[in-house]
């Protein structure tokens, strides 16, 4: 085990780590698969309203790769798609049966993973509809099957600081993991496996496995910041990365035959250890938080995640629901407060005296102003970026000058944004120059 | 409900939508935001913001700038009275300052604010608080006996020339207050140089109401004794009880406000130290050349680094991030070459005898070229990714 030394990051403590305890959901009436946290896809529908589907049927395809399709993570009849602005799909709701009726798909003995052709594996995990698990740098794009990347990551945690715990998620699935690590070595010699330090002490069982030990701030476990330190050639970035809870999906559907359906998540809000619950893939929002009777703000992620109303279902890459509070109160000389439980990044409030847990809400606190060139974003980019000097670049729509600066190493982890005091957005900024540039190329 | 919230609120609508004072939006909304601090909700990842903004950055700047504004103040008092020969007690000589000092820092914000607010109300964006700053800082590099009109000439120019003409805060590479002064400086020279630094025509052989830089020794004599002599001793430019701009004559209270600057990390040590270090091995340089024993030359470290107004300008002009470098090396240089500069003004040019000032305006103009050459050397030193 090594450890990768990051120095940059989000620092504070926050308030809300769950523990470990896990709490099986209820069976939800409805579940959805929604297209909004699927990168750069163009979908086609393969099923209409009404249309009776069973737990592994492909609900759309993804129209730039026919075969990569996303499938029914349960039975029952497509009650409602759901579009958005112009048209775009958002999301294909399910209403659930009782019974599950799963579509067979074809197994692999298990002893045959290292004699058995590549591209029967590819085949089979597209047809399942578990294919897109794997993403490619630099825009984490579902991985192209006929590549041969030179690195795979997994992360053993998620998007969020309160992504699930590895140790939860692997519970009881030893046998799939190592299988997993098997079939990536298949795909790629090189195979990294990185664990946040906290994490570790529960994973006893896996420590053979864990070839880097990343720090305990976010995002030092995000596969692009490892990615980052561990590349030295201009080949590795084209590396893939892969969630661990994923490479188990992986496991237990080439070697069941069935699309697993069960995800783990957590649900945090603040000063509540809410625990892990265990449900179905995209059961629906309202469901998961149940009552809420503060000001809460539901996001699949506080830093890199989607915004989800109530209405909304968990998406196919999401495990995690932030709910942050979302006080509007104007504060009558609120510039000015000591602020003893502010969180911040700078040294301007008292609170950066004291190690109390901090609890982040979801306001700008401050109006957006010109870049100062204060370098709060530089200051606190994992990947030595200068977010400020690529946001420059790129509003003179000078691309060639934001590539040379790294704009592809950018791992849309947010904290540039975070820690602006101009209340610049920068990651929605450097995140449009990377999808134009994407699209560029396409 | 605050009553004070409900006036604000109730005259909300005369400055917006079709209101008749829509014109003057920009400033109803500033008067706003000060009271009462925004708090909208984020609309993009990250959902979740630092609680610091830039009010409060600025406002930081203005804390660390109190001690040598008070200090000032009362050091305008204490000097009339040195030049009467009279010794005022601290409450006498702070009221008598007060009335030289405060008129020229309300015509500072006054004018300065004008422009601002027609800026904005043009251009239809909302006034920034950097003008908080530029319009303390610049009076603070004033003579307490400078006419008001020159400060308002002065600080227009600042802030229209210096800021406003290339898009308003954040845009401008030079910094405003410095322009500002620089435009004084070259305009009136009579009300900038010579015995301006004093508010009373000296009752006392001795006191010419000139800074320590213009000191020059006679023949023979060593430039340290001749400043002694002159009541500069080191001590005294140290703690600032001699005549100067109204904020920069006392080197501790500007060491105490870079170093609250320096702890809440809204000034980057990085130019400060930098300048200081570039201060010392110049001055150091210049001290081992022979000869030259009767000018600021020969001054050493210790007597550059208390005279004159090294230490205000690289802990508050320089250190303003807009006109400054944005990369670390750049800032390194930055600060290094501000003290070079300096030192080589003040001992080569002695038509100009304060050279801080055209050191940080020549440095603000060379920013982003250090900028430049830092970015292009990091992004070579990248692992290509296109």
């Amino acid at each position: 085990m090594e450890n990768i030394k990051i120095l940059k990051g989000f620092k504070p403590r926050l308030a809300g780590m769950p523990d470990i305890s896990v709490i099986q959901a209820e069976a939800p009436e409805t579940i959805a698969v929604p297209a909004m946290d699927i990168p750069y896809i163009r979908p086609r529908l393969l099923v209409k309203e009404n249309d009776l589907v069973k737990t592994g049927t492909p609900l759309f395809c993804d129209k730039r790769n026919n075969c990569i399709v996303y499938t029914s993570p349960g039975t029952g009849i497509v009650k409602q798609i759901v579009f958005g602005k112009r048209r775009r799909l958002k999301e294909v709701v399910i209403a659930l049966d009782k019974k599950d009726d799963f579509i067979r798909f074809e197994t692999l003995p298990r002893d045959s993973i290292n004699t058995i052709p590549k591209s029967k594996i590819v085949k089979l995990l597209q047809e399942g509809g578990l294919w897109q698990s794997f993403r490619e740098f630099p825009f984490k794009d579902t991985a192209g099957e006929n590549r041969r990347p030179p690195m795979i990551i997994v992360s053993l945690n998620g998007n969020d600081p309160f992504s699930p715990h590895p140790e939860v998620v692997l519970e009881n699935n030893k046998d799939y993991f190592e299988f997993g690590i098997k079939l990536l070595k298949r795909f790629s010699e090189q195979i990294i496996i990185t664990s946040r330090k906290s994490s570790l002490e529960k994973l006893n069982k896996f420590k053979n496995h864990i070839t880097h030990i990343v720090p305990d701030f976010y995002p030092a476990w995000d596969p692009g910041v490892v990615l980052y330190y561990l590349k030295k050639f201009p080949a590795e970035n084209h590396s893939w990365c892969i969630s661990v809870q994923h490479l188990i999906l992986v496991a237990k559907f080439l070697l069941t035959g069935i699309y697993p359906v069960k995800r783990i998540i957590t649900v945090t809000r603040p000063n509540n250890k809410k625990p892990h619950v265990v449900t179905r893939q995209g059961a629906p929002v309202k469901d998961l938080v149940g009552s809420l009777d503060d000001n809460l703000f539901i996001t699949t992620g506080r830093f890199n995640g989607r915004a989800v109303g109530r209405e909304s279902h968990m998406g196919f890459f999401e495990n995690t629901l932030a709910l942050i509070p979302d006080n509007q109160k104007e504060v009558l000389f609120g510039f000015i407060q000591p602020g003893l439980t502010k969180p911040t990044a700078s040294r301007t409030f008292l609170s950066c005296l004291t190690r109390a847990p901090k609890t982040l809400d979801c306001n700008l606190h401050g109006e957006e102003r010109a870049c100062i060139n204060c370098g709060y974003c530089t200051n606190i980019c994992p990947n030595d970026l200068a977010p400020s000097f690529i946001m420059k670049a790129l509003s003179s729509d000078d691309i060639e000058d934001a590539l040379s600066y790294g704009l592809l190493d950018c791992c849309r982890c947010g904290l540039c944004s975070y820690a602006c005091p101009s209340k610049i957005e920068l990651t929605e900024i450097l995140s449009h120059g990377m999808d134009a540039h994407y699209k560029d190329k396409e | 409900m605050n009553p004070f919230k409900q006036l604000i609120d109730s005259a909300e609508k005369h400055f917006t939508g079709s209101g008749k004072l829509k014109m003057l939006e920009p400033l109803f909304d500033a008067t706003k935001t000060f009271f009462f601090f925004p708090s909208h909700r984020t609309r993009h990842i990250p959902f979740a913001r630092d609680s610091l903004d830039l009010k409060r950055f600025m406002s930081f700047v203005i804390i660390s700038l109190l001690p040598v504004l008070v200090f000032g103040i009362y050091n305008t008092g204490f000097q009339e009275g040195l030049a009467r020969g009279e010794s005022y007690s601290f409450g006498h000589a702070f009221l008598l300052g007060s009335k030289y000092v405060i008129p020229i820092i309300i015509v500072s914000y006054a004018v300065g604010f004008f422009w601002e607010i027609l800026f904005a109300s043009i251009r239809k964006h909302k006034i920034s608080e950097g003008l908080l700053v530029t319009g303390l800082l610049f009076p603070l590099t004033l003579p307490a006996t400078i006419p008001l009109w020159q400060v308002a000439l002065g600080i227009s120019f600042g802030v229209v020339i210096g800021k406003e003409v290339f898009g308003g805060t954040g845009r401008n590479f030079l910094n405003p207050a410095l322009t500002g002064r620089a435009f004084l400086f070259f305009s009136y020279p009579v009300s900038m140089s010579g015995g301006v630094w004093v508010t009373a025509k000296s009752a006392v052989d001795g006191i010419s109401g000139a800074t320590a830089l213009s000191v020059l020794a006679p023949e023979g004599e060593k430039i340290s004794s001749a400043l002694s002599n002159s009541g500069f001793t080191l001590s005294k430019l140290f703690f600032g009880f001699v005549p100067g701009s109204i904020g920069e004559t006392s080197a501790l209270l500007c060491i105490l406000g870079a170093l609250f600057l320096i702890i809440t990390r809204i000034a980057n040590f990085r130019i400060i130290i930098g300048g200081i270090a570039g201060l010392i091995v110049t001055s150091v340089i210049f001290y081992l050349v022979p000869g030259h024993s009767d000018s600021w030359m020969h001054a050493g470290p210790l007597y550059h680094l208390c005279a004159g107004g090294f230490l205000f300008g690289i802990s508050f002009m320089a250190t303003d991030p807009v006109s400054a470098p944005g990369t670390n090396p750049g800032r390194w240089i930055f600060g290094f070459l501000i003290g070079f500069l300096t030192i080589t003004i003040r001992v080569a040019n002695p038509a100009f005898v304060e050279g801080t000032m055209l050191a940080i305006l020549f440095m603000n103009v060379f920013a982003p070229l250090l900028d430049y050459g830092v970015i292009k050397y990091k992004a070579s030193k990248r692992i290509p990714n296109v």
